[in-house]
């Protein structure tokens, strides 16, 4: 079975959440599980970093969906950066990206978050 | 008539006894047998066969306890005790109550009699219980059959009980000489039947030790008191020279038993903690051979690990701890409730050090801070860790209370018994994970079966489109789901949809999406419309992590008009005159957002359908196949592989893309559902010419 970490950074309010490996049915917990400790440190701010992201299934995809409500009822929002061509087509295809921001760059998200 | 024979037989003990002490009473006190041998002789077997009942009877009521050889030790050194404080006070006492007894014995009065009666019961009661106890330790732990011996000295103490009366005719003193030297000589030898002390701990040997010297030292100090011409040996001589003699055996017995005890037990200290240890093992194994019968279930299996706990290590309370991930979780605790097993869980493991230990260690709870929430006063900790295949599982914690300590023994014991329980928990936890997955298989045989069912099960046959459809399920089912539906009004729908996540639930959604389609394509053409209606009814039953990414198509015969919309499914491939185009039209997936966003998005296109029009729907099956390398098949090699097979028909086509992949991906497993729908637009002019 193919590995999936995360691992958070706080740059401020700001958290940043790497993803590594392979995110899917049976590693979708891992993040599921972030999620949920960021939100119960009442962390809002997320910022998403998909640059060591090999691949994403469809119940990867389905985390962000878990959390995306509770966050932005707290004034928050999770914003997704760095995705590779074919992640992000995955994205693309169910129109995420009128869901969600999604940024080139990690510093372009955080710096949204700032304005 | 029923009679409970059993019961009757154990009565008949106590009746025996009681019954011939009677007999005696009544003989004493009506026949006068001074002078008499015959008489005296009959008075003596009549003492003999009452002591010899009271005996049989103790040992019969004692059979039903179980017996603990140092306390029936200890007894025998508080009866020594009693015997002493008689043989030294009884001639006070007499003479409180009575003028002259020394005198008078010879003659006694009614009253006197009666004590003397009485005193000389009581001597018999603790001599049989001193006799009982020889004869329960004697046949302790004894593995031959060794009967012959002790019955053998039985019937010497008898014969020189009875012969003792003869000693007031000298001619004859040799025969009671002879049966008392051979007495003597079977009481040496079945003195050295002890090996019941090997089997004691060494704690106990050593206050067996004490007590078996003190307990030798007061059978002689007894031993000469009754002997010596007081006032004690006066009365029980007068009441019965057998029972004096049988005094003097028993103490004599009592004495040279002990004596021997004591030195046997003072060998056998230096080796009694390998003893004791080999012992432990022993008692381990009879354990182990208890847990391996336990590990079916394991609940059932770490209630018993921590009752064998307690027992082994005599503590109060035992809890397991299991590792989970990085958390501690409480399980099958024994005499203590979850809050307190928590607390102190939280004060053993405050730092990752403790959880380093690969060995038995143990903690003293006067430095935790919490004590006083605690309901129970625990007082000390001993901590096993449960290690298996190299790894630690958690722990088996022992508790007791009141200051009282772990030692050494509990220590080894301890380790030696978590080695056990810990391979035990392993073996339960992989048969119960073997089970899961069984159980697991046969969950997803049902969600194969519900999908197998939910799918066409075979291609509609329609004269303008050719086609042809293709659907292998993964091991873990997917949420694949294509299906036709063939409209009134010349009219022709067809959607492909995945559903997020895989298995039972996803099977589920999947039924739950065909049975939205086949009601709203009766009632709506437009596939924008039934698509935002769906999200619609889907928004009720949804889950928020669960999506649905589908497509949906309308052919219209006679304007020879596909319309088509897309909600976050993958594109439609238009192979026409040899280009490949990609149909995407926007919308984001069902169940992702329910707002007037998801209507929005929505686009509906509409293609003028031109001959040999070739649509390819699939799912991410295809594209997202992975080879050894978990490399995907792509898109490209997909698109190029429909370009070689384009004029094939239908089915042709689809074979050519199944045989690819199987090519592509082989010795590696297919990991999520392939589907494959192939529709080829056939000019109903065309047609229309041949047919007529």
């Amino acid at each position: 079975m193919a590995e999936f970490n995360t691992s958070v950074n706080d740059k401020g309010e700001i958290s940043v959440v790497s993803l590594k490996g392979f995110l899917d049915a049976h590693t979708a917990n891992v993040l599921e599980n972030t999620f949920s400790n960021l939100l119960e440190e009442n962390k809002y701010k997320i910022v998403v970093n998909f640059e060591d992201l090999s691949y994403i299934s469809s119940a990867g995809l389905g985390v962000f969906m878990a959390f995306i409500e509770k966050v932005r009822e707290n004034g928050g929002d999770i914003k997704l950066t760095s995705m590779s061509d074919k992640v992000f087509n995955i994205f693309d295809l169910l129109g995420f990206p009128l869901l969600y921001e999604i940024f080139k760059s990690e510093d372009e998200a955080i710096n949204k978050f700032k304005e | 008539m029923i009679f409970n024979f059993q019961r009757l037989f154990k009565n008949l003990k106590l009746q025996a006894f009681l019954g011939i002490g009677g007999i005696l009473l009544f003989f004493r006190l009506f026949v006068n047998a001074d002078g008499s041998l015959p008489l005296m002789i009959i008075s003596d077997l009549l003492v003999l066969i009452t002591a010899a009942a009271l005996i049989i009877f103790l040992i019969e009521s004692l059979n039903s306890m179980t017996l603990n050889p140092l306390s029936l030790v200890m007894n025998v050194g508080i009866l020594n005790v009693i015997l002493f404080c008689l043989i030294t006070f009884s001639g006070s006492i007499f003479k409180l109550f009575f003028d002259n007894v020394s005198e008078r014995i010879q003659n006694p009065g009614v009253l006197l009699y009666l004590a003397v009666f009485v005193y000389s019961f009581i001597i018999i009661g603790c001599m049989s219980y001193i006799f009982m106890v020889f004869k329960e330790l004697y046949f302790l732990r004894q593995k031959r059959n060794v009967n012959v011996y002790f019955n053998t000295m039985i019937v010497f103490i008898f014969l020189a009980s009875v012969t003792y009366i003869l000693k007031d005719y000298p001619e004859l003193s040799f025969i009671k000489n002879t049966f008392i030297i051979i007495t003597i000589i079977l009481i040496v030898i079945n003195s050295l039947k002890i090996s019941w002390i090997a089997f004691i701990v060494k704690k106990e040997k050593i206050s067996l030790l004490i007590l078996s010297v003190v307990i030798s030292v007061l059978f002689v100090v007894n031993l000469i008191n009754s002997t010596d011409s007081n006032l004690h040996s006066k009365i029980i001589y007068s009441f019965s020279p057998a029972l004096s003699q049988l005094t003097t055996i028993i103490m004599l017995y009592g004495a040279i038993y002990f004596g021997i005890l004591f030195f046997t037990v003072l060998f056998h200290l230096p080796t009694a903690e390998a003893f004791d240890r080999k012992a432990q093992e022993v008692s381990s194994l009879q354990y182990f051979s208890k847990l391996i019968t336990e590990v079916l279930d394991f609940n059932d299996l770490a209630d018993t690990i921590t009752e064998i706990a307690v027992k082994l290590c005599n503590a109060h309370a035992s809890w397991i701890v299991m590792k989970d991930d990085s958390d501690l979780k409480t399980i099958a605790n024994k005499n203590i409730g979850f809050v307190d097993a928590n607390l102190l869980n939280q004060f053993i493991f405050r730092s990752e050090k403790r959880e380093k230990r690969y060995n038995t260690f143990f903690m003293k709870l006067e430095k935790f801070d919490g004590i006083e929430k605690l309901s129970e006063k625990y007082s000390n900790l001993a901590i096993a860790p449960l290690i298996a295949h190299n790894e630690l599982k958690g722990y088996l914690v022992a508790a007791k209370k009141n200051e009282l300590l772990f030692d050494e023994e509990d220590k080894n014991a301890l380790d030696t018994f978590s080695d056990y329980a810990s391979v035990a928990i392993e073996n339960s936890r992989l048969l119960e994970e073997s089970i899961e997955k069984e159980r697991l298989e046969k969950e997803l045989d049902v969600a194969r079966e519900i999908q197998r069912k939910i799918l066409p099960n075979k291609n509609p046959a329609i004269d303008n489109l050719n086609i042809s459809s293709v659907f292998i399920p993964a091991f873990e089912v997917g949420g694949d789901y294509f299906d036709f539906f063939d409209l009134e009004n010349g009219k022709f729908g067809f959607i492909i949809a995945d559903v997020s996540g895989k298995g039972i639930s996803a099977a589920f959604v999947m039924a739950e999406i065909k049975g939205i389609f086949e009601s709203l394509t009766k009632v709506y053409e437009s596939p924008k419309e039934i698509l935002v209606k769906a999200n619609n009814i889907l928004k009720r039953t949804l889950d928020r992590k669960t999506f649905v990414s589908a497509a949906y198509g309308l052919i219209d015969f006679k304007s020879e008009v596909l319309k088509l919309s897309r909600a976050g499914h993958c594109p439609i491939i238009l192979v026409r005159d040899g280009n490949v185009e990609n149909i995407r039209p926007t919308g984001i997936g069902l169940g992702l957002n329910f707002s007037s966003k998801f209507v929005d998005s929505m686009e509906e296109i509409e293609i003028k359908l031109k001959e040999n029009d070739t649509f390819v729907l699939f799912t991410d099956g295809i594209t997202e196949a992975k080879n050894v390398d978990l490399e995907d098949f792509g898109d490209h090699h997909f698109e190029r592989v429909l370009l070689e097979s384009i004029n094939e028909n239908v089915d042709g086509i689809a074979n050519k893309v199944m045989r690819e992949i199987t090519e592509f991906t082989k010795n590696t497993a297919q990991h999520d559902d392939i589907t494959l729908v192939i529709l080829k637009w056939k000019s109903a002019h065309n047609k229309g010419g041949e047919k007529i």
